[in-house]
């Protein structure tokens, strides 16, 4: 507006000059305390999570978490202290950085002092913490995975009597029954599950809604094109789409490079969706090499001919980075891709891993082909064996994964961690995050029903690294049958160095939790939930 | 007091070297992996023998040779050449010498980073260029296809490591008088015969110093490995560095690790032991 619009016939000019400097200068006074305030306020103070969670955590007996109270009351004779964390360097550590972190010290007064690591070098870390004893670490993030190791090995302490002690009993029944059992092992319990890892299938609704694409698809294989439900029809419709839409558009494109995220996890999913098992029980031979893994590792590398060039060497970041783009209509992702699709994380500028969507509102989320979609990676939250401050770091646990503050830290603009609690399927708030999130919600839920485990027993970074590299080396052309020998000779390696009855157990072990092969998921169980 | 003068300095050396080759020696004879537990039974020569059972780092082995033997040979002679073309004075000379050794200067992890993103598909720009000096577009995996993969390891050591050889050649180059060549010209002689018969018999001990410390310091790549292929596809670029980094520091295998170390030392020192006789020739005769 001009000043003109403004200018009161009745004032002199001078009076009016004047009373305009006077209400120039109050506004920049005001507008630079305003800045200056929302300059040094902690970005967590900002967000309705936030504010959620401290209610939760000292708000009345309405709306409290008694688990987050008795955590926080118990924890504040720790004031003063510095608690090491550990936890995946970018996303998830901005959950450490940017609200957790901050928040606990508000609440109880201990610092957090975080180490950040690529997920695969969290278990080195923790490792090398264990032998080096410096008690630089006290509360960590591990996969479910490498539990049987760090407990065999006694890296963490069982908190079996920190639940009873600190009255958390209740924050394992609201868990989904995939994920209630996974923090335990040999009967013990050695954290508390956080993170619901399930992959599900993502893909773009516009696209399966072309008219022209369905008629063409039709007039080929003379049926409705239609979101895939085995891997043979997911690969014959994304070489379909790439055919007919490359290279603005290309079928499908999942990060394959080593290590990042690791290829077992497509491995693990197909083979046991296609009925495959990774050892014979009573052997200890690895059964990797057979004729389902041979059809598996070949419907791999059709996956990977109708992808974008490089994409063997492209880390799950950057595959997002090209879903979001619109570059590829379906991938088999981690649940954070149904949030990053409609822009919910890339809304807070620490968020700056990944490019805006520009797909919002085309995205439709359905279970994997073969429905068994592989719950991959996760994270449990662990108190290390070598802490001098364990009770600190277990009441850090305990608070951070209650139901309430689990909710708002699954809920954050930010971060990567996914729903995992009965309560955060059926939470009225996160369904109302965008429009479509109920159906989000409720396909993720059904996934976790259906879902197949990583392999958890001793020497599983072993085995998943072994085989990681044996499918990088048939993305590169070698022969998929002797690539899956060798792959396998190593596994029968790794098993014979740990010992066959020692490996024989804790695969027994692991074949006792739901989802462990495709035959046994939580649904086959009769243990499914309704969300 | 001379003693308690050299204390401290020897208390140094102890502490941060012979103890930690003593208690390398010890682990490579135990038991001291992690997932096997913290007891430490004596094993012999167990460790040494799952190395060598292992196809990987057998491997590993000939490639560390391969690739060290390659790699120094090409910068050997980029570097002479570079050398030889920079050694008269000429306008712009001092500002082409700063950037020809910039490389140095970089952390090979940035180095291994730096190619990784110029070749990696489809964002890379190593395709988009070679298409411009090859009929049709280019379509090739350099980080990932054979022998791409491995032409590429060996252009960023080169790229980083070229402008070592040139400095060292350089200042040997500039040592040799030039009244040799002036008695080389006067008998006659024709510049490639001043070249082989003065220059490279002059310039050889320098020759064999830069080549034996680029030789030694080859066979220990590591970081180019680790930021641009991991290793991979596969095993297919493990140098014995990266296997024994992998069993030591990712598996924690670190009794098999360290017994292949010390079996790498020990090849190495007889490698480095003949390159320095090489080395000492020219002056015992003399």
């Amino acid at each position: 507006m001009s000043d003109d619009v403004h200018h009161d016939p009745d004032v002199s000019q001078e009076d009016y000059m004047s009373g305009l400097r006077m209400a120039r200068r109050d506004f920049l006074i005001k507008s630079g305390l305003a800045a200056a305030a929302i300059a040094a306020a902690p970005t967590w103070l900002k967000t309705e999570q936030a504010a959620a969670a401290i209610e939760a955590s000292t708000g009345g007996a309405a709306v409290r978490d008694p688990i987050a109270t008795t955590a926080v009351n118990a924890a504040k004779q720790y004031k003063g202290l510095s608690m090491g964390r550990i936890n995946e360097a970018g996303p998830q550590a901005l959950d450490d950085k940017n609200f957790s972190g901050p928040l606990w010290e508000k609440l109880t007064g201990i610092k957090t002092n975080l180490t950040e690591a690529p997920f695969a070098q969290i278990r080195t870390k923790i490792i090398a913490e264990d032998l080096a004893k410096s008690g630089a670490l006290d509360s960590v993030e591990l996969s479910p995975a490498w539990l049987p190791d760090f407990a065999d090995q006694e890296v963490l302490i069982p908190i079996d009597s920190l639940i009873r002690k600190y009255k958390a009993q209740a924050t394992l029944a609201d868990l989904h029954p995939l994920y209630r059992g996974l923090a335990r092992y040999k009967g013990k319990t050695w954290g508390f599950f956080d993170d619901g890892d399930v992959w599900a299938l993502y893909y773009r609704k516009d696209i399966f809604g072309n008219g022209k694409l369905k008629s063409a698809y039709k007039a080929k294989f003379k049926r409705d094109l239609r979101v895939p439900r085995t891997w043979d029809e997911f690969n014959q419709v994304a070489q379909f789409i790439t055919d007919q839409l490359a290279p603005k558009v290309y079928g499908t494109g999942m990060g394959r490079a080593l290590g990042n995220p690791g290829n077992q996890f497509y491995f693990f999913q197909q083979f046991r969706a296609n009925g495959g098992r990774f050892f014979n029980p009573k052997t200890m031979k690895a059964e990797i090499n057979n004729a389902i893994a041979v059809k598996t590792m070949n419907q791999i590398l059709l996956q990977n001919k109708a992808s974008p060039p490089g994409v063997e060497k492209l880390d799950f970041i950057s595959g997002w980075g090209l879903w979001l783009q619109g570059k590829t209509a379906m991938i088999m992702a981690w649940p954070p891709t149904g949030r990053i699709s409609e822009n919910i994380l890339q809304r807070d500028k620490a968020f700056a891993t990944l490019p805006k969507s520009q797909i919002v509102g085309k995205t439709g989320y359905a279970r994997v082909p073969g429905q068994n979609g592989e719950h991959a990676g996760a994270f449990i939250k662990g108190v290390m064996a070598t802490s001098e401050n364990q009770d600190a770091a277990y009441l850090y646990n305990q608070w951070a994964t209650s139901p309430s503050i689990s909710l708002q830290r699954v809920m954050l603009p930010y971060t990567l961690r996914d729903p995992y609690r009965i309560s955060h399927y059926r939470s009225p708030a996160y369904k109302k995050l965008w429009k479509g999130a109920d159906k989000y919600l409720e396909t993720l839920c059904e996934a976790a029903n259906d879902a197949v485990l990583d392999l958890s027993m001793s020497g599983a970074g072993d085995y998943a690294n072994a085989l990681d590299r044996a499918m990088t080396s048939m993305y590169a052309g070698k022969d998929v049958k002797s690539a899956l020998d060798e792959a396998a000779r190593e596994w029968d390696s790794i098993t014979n160095k740990l010992g066959v009855a020692k490996q024989r157990a804790s695969y027994a072990n692991f074949l006792k939790y739901p989802g462990a092969t495709g035959k046994n998921t939580v649904r086959k169980l009769g243990q499914a939930v309704k969300c | 007091m001379r003693w308690l003068l050299v204390a401290p300095a020897v208390l140094i050396v102890v502490a941060l070297t012979i103890f930690p080759l003593g208690f390398s020696l010890w682990v490579a004879f135990v038991q001291y992996d992690f997932a096997l537990g913290d007891q430490h039974p004596w094993v012999g020569l167990d460790n040494f023998v799952e190395n060598w059972k292992d196809p990987v780092w057998r491997a590993s082995l000939w490639r560390t040779a391969w690739f060290s033997v390659t790699m120094v040979a090409i910068e050997l002679m980029l570097g002479l050449l570079l050398a030889l073309a920079m050694l008269r004075p000429f306008r712009g000379r001092r500002v082409l010498m700063t950037l020809y050794v910039i490389p140095l200067f970089i952390s090979p992890v940035v180095v291994g980073g730096f190619f990784d993103l110029f070749v990696r598909r489809p964002y890379g720009a190593a395709n988009e260029l070679a298409s411009w000096v090859w009929p049709g577009e280019v379509a090739i995996d350099f980080s990932q296809d054979s022998p791409w993969v491995y032409i590429t390891l060996i252009l960023a050591d080169v790229w980083q490591w070229t402008p070592f050889m040139f400095v060292i050649l350089l200042a040997g180059l500039s040592a040799i008088p030039d009244t040799l060549y002036e008695a080389a010209d006067l008998d006659g002689a024709k510049p490639r015969h001043a070249f082989v018969f003065v220059t490279l018999p002059l310039l050889l001990p320098i020759i064999l110093i830069a080549v034996t410390f680029r030789l030694i310091d080859a066979a220990k790549l590591f970081d180019i490995i680790f930021s641009l292929t991991r290793g991979g596809p596969g095993t297919d670029t493990y140098t014995t560095s990266y296997y024994l980094y992998q069993q030591g520091f990712e598996f924690f295998h670190l009794g098999q690790g360290t017994g292949g170390a010390w079996m790498f030392m020990i090849m190495l020192t007889f490698i480095s032991f003949w390159l320095v006789r090489r080395l000492l020739k020219p002056v015992e005769e003399a």
